[in-house]
């Protein structure tokens, strides 16, 4: 992974010096919470509704065991044992007391960690598949393009104050496992008819109040162009990306009310205009990126594990566990782990400082020193031996980490909602919880088979509810939640965006309403047949009967 | 000109050294519970509340201080707004983090 040079380090340092006499200044009364406010969220730094909340950046979600220690330790020492794992491969710590914010910085720094850049209207922590690297359907890893645009984003001076904030998402694999169609950009390396990898330019994707999906504005970008490229899409937006409004400020609205093609039109323009090899880095300085992201020190093995096949006829519990967490890695002999977050009843994406020490244990003994987040909150060994695939289980399973539900019902994505952000309209958290516990018998979930919950806490969809197969909403009316739902949304390749069924539901019916669309799907289903699959099939209209007629 | 107010008023904030949800008291502290707040009836009342707050927020004790509608049950104040109701009460999923102790002294100012 990407190890800082002298400049990285010394950038980082002084930032923690900077905000350290902010902090100091604040505390003293020589700036105003006016004149605080936006040095602090330059950092990532919340005010939340019941204390301060610290969001840390994890360039696109990648972490070696030391960073994941250190977050532990933060998590112990300066909060409340906790850390919570979010949809932008982030982690967010929720209790951190003002004075004590530069510490942690400088003990992020201490790991090359930084906060810089997690809020604001800037370019945002760039996210990427997490199997990046890994996975065998890969055409190339996105990695050292994802670093790139951190390194060229970083306090970009154009960028720095744009209309609102932006988000990049790219993946080098068939399979979009980073909903780059939801992202302001979305980069997908791809391969042509003579074997070279080029990226796919999607502009305008987003969730919040008006969900789209991105345009394709290029479908075919030399790699060594990308950052010139992106810089001309960036000069559009920032010209003419609305400040009037901030509900009508994100690239998503510029590029629907010039349409796309006319958005294309003066990209190109713009792209043709600028002086494209002074934006370009050098070839040397990608290849010097890209040595970072080299293959780790695999070991020549055999593809098939003689240990695994025994340890899976004899134990159910593990059989299911590989079945749903574990995938093919391009190295034989290898696969990549999936850890959930997402215990039966638990609360999504949070991880106690001693789960966080198992899996950075897990990571260096087990995994190459490496481990991902995943932007559906959980987290990944890349890099696991066949062999050692039972052992591993074993270690999990002791920190209640084991829990054989990727992908399935009880895999719920959800935003703090008003348990903790100021934002929020209603809870979200424990409705999750009621529905896992709900949904969360492990022989029904793995019937029911592939199902992306998620639920966003208000309008601003934190929780991705417009990309979830079954989308919960939180809002309130008259003083009450109540919870909107949505069928058909999807991140992936086939992107689509989940549409209203109809009248929203009280915090006490909402379960009985997800429970009775599962249940439906399970009676309309066809062989094989998702519950995607099932409802592009049959449309909403079987949900919305079974649904209203019964609550 | 003082504001329109709607009801009985309490002023709340949050503690510029670690966020916590206080509430202007009677006797010029910032206390935890809501229930010791200082409760104002009429429109001049929770605009000396507001320049109360003001002179805390100058010295650097509490931010974004305003006022919220509550009800008076007699023994105590319930916020009418759901999302206050909420931001007294701690995290619902992890009840071990309320940080408001009934009647606790936050910051005595």
């Amino acid at each position: 992974m990407y190890r800082y040079d002298e400049f990285d380090t010394t950038f980082v340092r002084q930032r923690v010096d900077q905000f350290r006499d902010q902090v100091n200044r604040r505390v003293s009364g020589d700036l105003t919470e006016e004149q605080f406010r936006p040095l602090r969220l330059m950092n990532g730094l919340y005010l939340q509704l019941h204390a301060y909340m610290l969001r840390v950046a994890i360039p696109y979600g990648t972490l070696n065991a030391r960073q994941m220690r250190q977050l532990a330790f933060i998590a112990d020492e300066y909060d409340k044992g906790y850390g919570h794992f979010t949809t932008r491969q982030n982690i967010q710590f929720n209790w951190p007391k003002l004075p004590d914010v530069p510490d942690i910085l400088e003990h992020l720094a201490d790991v090359e960690m930084h906060a810089i850049q997690t809020s604001g209207n800037c370019i945002r922590n760039v996210t990427a598949d997490q199997w990046a690297g890994a996975t065998a359907d890969e055409f190339e890893d996105p990695r050292p393009y994802a670093e790139l645009m951190r390194q060229w984003s970083s306090l970009h001076p154009e960028f720095s104050f744009l209309p609102r904030k932006f988000k990049i998402a790219v993946t080098g694999a068939a399979a979009d496992r980073a909903a780059i169609a939801y992202h302001d950009i979305g980069l997908r390396l791809k391969r042509n008819a003579a074997g070279e990898t080029g990226f796919e330019v999607m502009v305008g994707g987003g969730m919040g109040r008006t969900p789209m999906l991105g345009a394709t504005v290029r479908d075919w970008l030399q790699k060594e162009e990308l950052l010139a490229y992106l810089e001309a899409i960036m000069r559009v937006y920032n010209l003419h990306g609305r400040r009037d409004n901030k509900y009508k400020a994100r690239i998503k609205i510029l590029v629907h009310e010039l349409g796309a093609e006319e958005f294309t039109r003066q990209v190109e323009d713009e792209y043709a205009r600028i002086d494209a090899p002074r934006i370009m880095p050098p070839p040397q300085e990608l290849t010097r990126i890209k040595t970072y992201f080299a293959p780790p020190a695999y070991e020549e093995l055999a593809d098939q594990s003689p240990e695994l096949a025994r340890r899976m006829n004899e134990n159910t519990d593990f059989a299911q566990w590989v079945d749903r967490n574990v995938v093919a890695h391009k190295q034989a002999g290898y696969a990549i782990v999936n850890i959930s977050l997402k215990p039966v009843g638990g609360v999504p994406g949070d991880a106690s400082a001693a789960q966080m020490r198992a899996v950075a244990d897990l990571a260096e003994d087990k995994s190459l020193d490496e481990i991902r987040v995943t932007h559906e909150q959980n987290l990944v060994l890349p890099h696991v031996r066949k062999a050692d695939l039972y052992e591993v289980w074993q270690s999990l399973k002791a920190h209640d980490l084991a829990d054989a539900n990727i992908g399935l019902a009880t895999d719920i994505i959800a935003c703090p909602g008003l348990d903790y952000c100021a934002l929020a309209t209603a809870r979200s958290i424990p409705i999750s919880q009621d529905i896992s516990r709900r949904l969360g018998d492990i022989t029904r979930q793995r019937d029911v088979g592939d199902l992306k919950i998620k639920i966003s806490g208000c309008i601003n969809a934190c929780g991705h509810h417009h990309a979830g197969h079954i989308g919960i909403l939180g809002l309130e009316k008259r003083g009450e939640e109540y919870y909107q739902i949505t069928l058909g949304g999807s991140g992936d390749e086939n992107a689509s965006i989940g549409e209203i069924i109809g009248p929203g539901f009280s915090s006490e019916t909402v379960t009985d309403a997800v429970e009775t669309i599962v249940d439906t799907y399970v009676g309309l289903r066809q062989d094989g047949e998702t519950f995607l699959d099932a409802y592009r099939r049959v449309g909403p209209d079987p949900f919305k009967e079974a649904v209203y007629a019964t609550h | 000109m003082a504001k329109k107010i709607k009801g009985p008023q309490v002023l709340t904030a949050n503690l510029l050294s670690d966020g916590m949800v206080v509430f202007l008291g009677s006797d010029g502290t910032w206390r935890a519970s809501i229930d010791a707040a200082d409760m104002a009836r009429t429109e001049d009342g929770a605009a000396a509340l507001e320049a109360r707050a003001a002179v805390f927020v100058r010295t650097n004790h509490v931010v974004d201080p305003y006022l919220i509608a509550v009800d008076d049950t007699g023994s105590g104040f319930v916020p009418v707004a759901f999302r206050e109701r909420r931001r007294i009460a701690g995290p619902s999923v992890q009840p071990f983090f309320n940080t408001q102790p009934n009647g606790r002294l936050a910051f005595a100012g």
